[in-house]
């Protein structure tokens, strides 16, 4: 008998497909993109459920998240393609939903997240950079233009000269950006790795002392913590809670408004190299999930040793309770807030100044990135208007795409900054984002029976909990957790829709929902008046 | 409707296309390419090119009824004759080849590129003379031809089988410019510019400018020609792909500061003849991520791009009338 061998693939000389992000940028892109060092869970979730445990909530929202960073990965080796979400759902339910869903509650939703991005440039990170550098240098105009900053006006200038660098940024180049990622990388990093060593390096009583000498320099305040304290407490905060497990449940919503990115690098799976490859994707969705998960925990972790109960308390009121004694400058006492407020240094200012400014850079672009590749996608197949398929012949960019998305934002960012009634009306922003991927994770589950030819023909298709496609478990289990939290940012008093008393946030939702249909139904007549069928650029032709 | 009917004319309903390219031996695509004819309700079905598959799996028999291959980087054992079956179907879906063979055969194989191409080409051509069959079969009666041509990754060899076919439904089309319906002419040129993969057919821009305008002095009116180039225009953003360095086996990527370079690998005879002859419309492949449309003056020209390897037939529908594209929609079926 001849001896075994183990075979390899012949090939013979014919041109490739070659892709241009690696893995890893794709891994990177996507921990950028959760905002690791933007967690609300931090300012939001201490006092609207008090007695949570925030590193269990982290937890929680990362084991919910787990199946369906998984039930993408199924997804991304299946249809390895730019569009993510909106290829994934057109696909699996029909073109129609697919097209509602992602126009209505990503391409239209995430507008809000270009002036939210401004508004962490300018009051969180430019602020708060330019507050500390004033009492660490005793330069005054540095407090001015730090106060400045965090005005309406300052906003909404620095929001739109944030959207309008990205703008510059991708549209000269996707590789541009893809070599700007790097150097945004190793900063945050840095930035991030000197907020937990403050944190570490002291305890409470001293950082709340340091932080009265903060407060002192900016503000002329004396007994800032003492003050912000009695005010928390008049505002309706507990210092000393009792453990609240439904509470503590609440608070993975809040973190999954962070975590839910990790899938994000999707939206341009045509871009990322050997994207069909599993290990890879598991690598780029699960393996950032993971990361940026530990690092929030870390975070959470070091906050408790440094500044204790009562700070984190104190610094949530400021932001949830609207207790303005809790604010230095104008600003909330973010994580990176209360680090620079920590420590003496310019320099050391300065580095996590940069990380910060950076990240909101970054997560405006990843509004942009993701955006105009399901615009490109859905203009291509005839949804939008050619005009937004439209690339540039020497950027090689879709130009149009960003050029629209970004004068549809200026409205936004106005609004955002200067209408009082904005952010009520636009409570939604928690639940639409969310639903697109809870959508997605259900699109996984059905993919082995509503695809099953492009199902049996991916890598994941091997893999089966006895008789049932994993994919088809994962996808449920994701579908259903993500259903609980959009559901939660539904119908909890705390977590978005419900917050206020009246329905006009409903009503908002259910008015992009229906834009998305109204959109469809328009450029599907559009067509139809040229003898074509919109509905072609999905049905999957049967082979027999 | 009949493809010999009235059409052109304004008021005419005009004549529906439907374009694919680069399928690459996958069997699946390929089927839901023919089927497409009556799924889009279409007149006519044009391939752009890039009939071939391009990897091989040797399922290797183990001897105690159990077999062995690698693919998608992963040892697969296969150990019964239904596990056989599916594998089989998976690679069909792939584009792939396969053969069955011993140990002492495939070592025979091994390092011996001349032979695998050998192999290839045998491979090959069975399936493109089964394609063609299965052509004529389904579309027998339905009024709508086919028209078939290379592309630079298909070889002489295994395009023959066009040329040993007794053909109705199919059309060769290769190298030649054919009549569409009563006033529109397709153009068909299967050749790309030199590539870092040094595949079977490529040539010079210098000569596929010469074929297009030996194609074009055929062409009685070029305002109402469609250009099946399986080439798209130099820099179109139809041609956009990474630029790679052809002096290694792969090609790889060539990094300049730490990123790929992108670069437009299309062809300038096609841009140039796009922008003089103003065609009714160009239809392009041979650049599978470089999905898109662009414009030549009056002139639309489309690249689908292809996704042959999910089983994924991308497509495009034009509708054409009076020597000018009515509507299009790009496929994703």
């Amino acid at each position: 008998m001849a001896e075994a061998v183990a075979p390899q693939v012949f090939t013979r000389r014919a041109s490739g497909l070659v892709r241009v992000m690696s893995p890893y940028s794709a891994f990177i892109y996507n921990i950028l993109t959760m905002g690791v060092i933007f967690p609300w869970t931090y300012i939001w979730a201490p006092t609207a459920f008090q007695g949570s445990n925030l590193t269990l909530g982290i937890v929680f929202a990362l084991l919910f998240e787990l199946p369906i960073a998984l039930a993408y990965a199924w997804l991304a080796t299946a249809l390895p393609r730019s569009g993510g979400d909106y290829v994934f759902q057109s696909r699996v339910f029909g073109g129609g939903f697919g097209f509602t869903v992602v126009f209505a509650f990503f391409v239209v939703w995430i507008l809000q997240w270009v002036a939210l991005s401004g508004w962490l440039l300018a009051a969180l990170a430019l602020a708060p950079t330019f507050l500390a550098l004033g009492v660490t240098t005793n330069i005054h105009a540095f407090t001015t233009l730090g106060s400045w900053c965090a005005t309406s006006n300052g906003i909404i200038v620095i929001s739109v000269l944030n959207a309008l660098a990205a703008l510059v940024l991708l549209v000269t180049g996707f590789r541009n950006y893809v070599r700007f990622q790097y150097f945004m990388w190793y900063a945050i990093l840095l930035s991030f790795g000197i907020v937990l060593v403050l944190f570490l390096a002291t305890n409470p009583a001293a950082a709340h002392a340091k932080l009265n000498g903060f407060a002192a320099e900016v503000d002329g305040l004396k007994n800032f913590f003492g003050q912000a304290k009695q005010a928390a407490a008049a505002a309706g905060v507990n210092f000393k809670p009792p453990f609240w497990l439904f509470g503590t449940l609440m608070v993975a919503p809040i973190a999954w408004t962070s975590l839910q990115w990790a899938t994000y690098s999707v939206e341009q799976g045509g871009e990322i190299k050997n994207a069909h490859v599993f290990r890879n994707q598991l690598f780029i969705l699960v393996g950032s999930l993971v990361v940026t998960a530990g690092m929030l925990v870390l975070l959470a972790l070091a906050m408790q040793k440094g500044i204790g109960t009562d700070g984190i308390l104190v610094a949530s009121s400021g932001y949830w309770l609207g207790n303005s004694k809790a604010l230095i400058g104008g600003a909330f006492l973010f994580p990176n807030m209360i680090a620079m407020g920590l420590t003496g240094s310019p320099i050391v200012v300065a580095l996590i100044g940069l990380g910060f400014i950076l990240n909101s850079f970054q997560i405006v672009c990843n509004c942009y990135i993701g955006t105009t590749r399901i615009m490109v996608a859905q203009g291509l197949d005839g949804l939008l208007p050619d005009w937004f398929a439209r690339v540039h012949a020497r950027w090689k960019t879709p130009v149009n795409a960003h050029i629209a998305y970004f004068l549809a934002a200026l409205p936004v960012i106005w609004g955002f900054n200067k209408v009082s009634e904005w952010t009520r009306w636009t409570l939604g922003v928690t639940f639409a984002n969310g639903a697109v991927m809870t959508l997605s994770a259900l699109a996984a589950a059905l993919l082995p029976y509503r695809a099953a030819k492009l199902y049996n023909a991916s890598p994941g298709a091997r893999y089966r909990f006895g008789n049932v496609p994993m994919v088809t478990v994962f996808g449920t289990l994701g579908f259903l957790f993500g259903a609980f939290m959009v559901g939660s940012f539904l119908f909890v008093k705390d977590l978005g829709l419900a917050y206020t008393s009246d329905a006009f946030p409903y009503w908002v939702v259910l008015g992009t929902a229906l834009f998305g249909l109204v959109v469809y139904f328009l450029m599907r007549q559009s067509k139809a008046s040229k003898g074509i069928k919109v509905e072609y650029a999905f049905a999957e032709i049967p082979p027999e | 409707m009949p493809l010999w009917s009235r059409k052109g004319k304004s008021t005419a309903e005009p004549t529906r296309l439907f374009y694919a390219s680069d399928i690459h031996g996958s069997e699946p695509t390929y089927r839901k390419f023919l089927n497409a004819a009556r799924f889009y309700e279409v007149d006519a079905l044009i391939f752009g090119g890039d009939l071939m598959g391009k990897l091989l799996i040797p399922i290797v028999r183990d001897g105690d009824g159990t077999w062995r291959a690698r693919l998608q980087g992963q040892n697969h054992h296969v150990t019964s004759e239904e596990q056989l079956r599916d594998f089989k179907k998976t690679l069909q879906t792939l584009g792939f080849y396969w053969q069955e063979m011993d140990p002492d055969e495939y070592r025979t194989y091994e390092g011996n590129q001349e032979r695998i191409d050998e192999l290839f080409d045998v491979l090959a051509k069975e399936r493109l003379t089964e394609w063609i069959a299965l052509a004529e079969e389904r579309l027998k009666g339905t009024g709508v031809r086919v028209f078939l041509c290379g592309g630079n990754d298909d070889t002489d060899e295994v395009l023959s089988a066009l040329d040993d076919a007794g053909l109705d439904r199919v059309v060769r089309c290769e190298n030649a410019a054919v009549e569409l319906d009563d006033e529109h002419t397709v153009v068909t040129v299967g050749y790309s510019t030199p590539t870092p993969w040094e595949t079977p057919r490529e040539r010079t821009d210098e000569q596929i400018a010469d074929i297009i305008e030996r194609l074009m002095s055929e062409v009685p009116d070029p305002s109402r020609c469609v250009f099946n180039f399986h080439c798209p225009p130099l820099d179109s953003g139809l041609d956009t792909c990474l630029k790679l360095d052809a002096s290694v086996w792969p090609p790889t990527p060539i990094i300049e500061n730490g990123q790929p370079v992108y670069y437009g690998a299309g062809s300038q005879a096609v841009a140039d003849a796009l922008a003089r002859y103003q065609p009714t419309v160009g239809l392009h492949g041979h650049i599978h991520e470089a999905r898109g449309m662009t414009t030549y003056g009056r002139t639309p020209a489309y690249n689908p791009g292809s996704e042959y390897g999910e089983g994924v037939l991308r497509g495009l529908i034009v509708a054409i009338r009076g020597g000018e594209v009515v509507g299009h929609q790009f496929t994703s079926g």
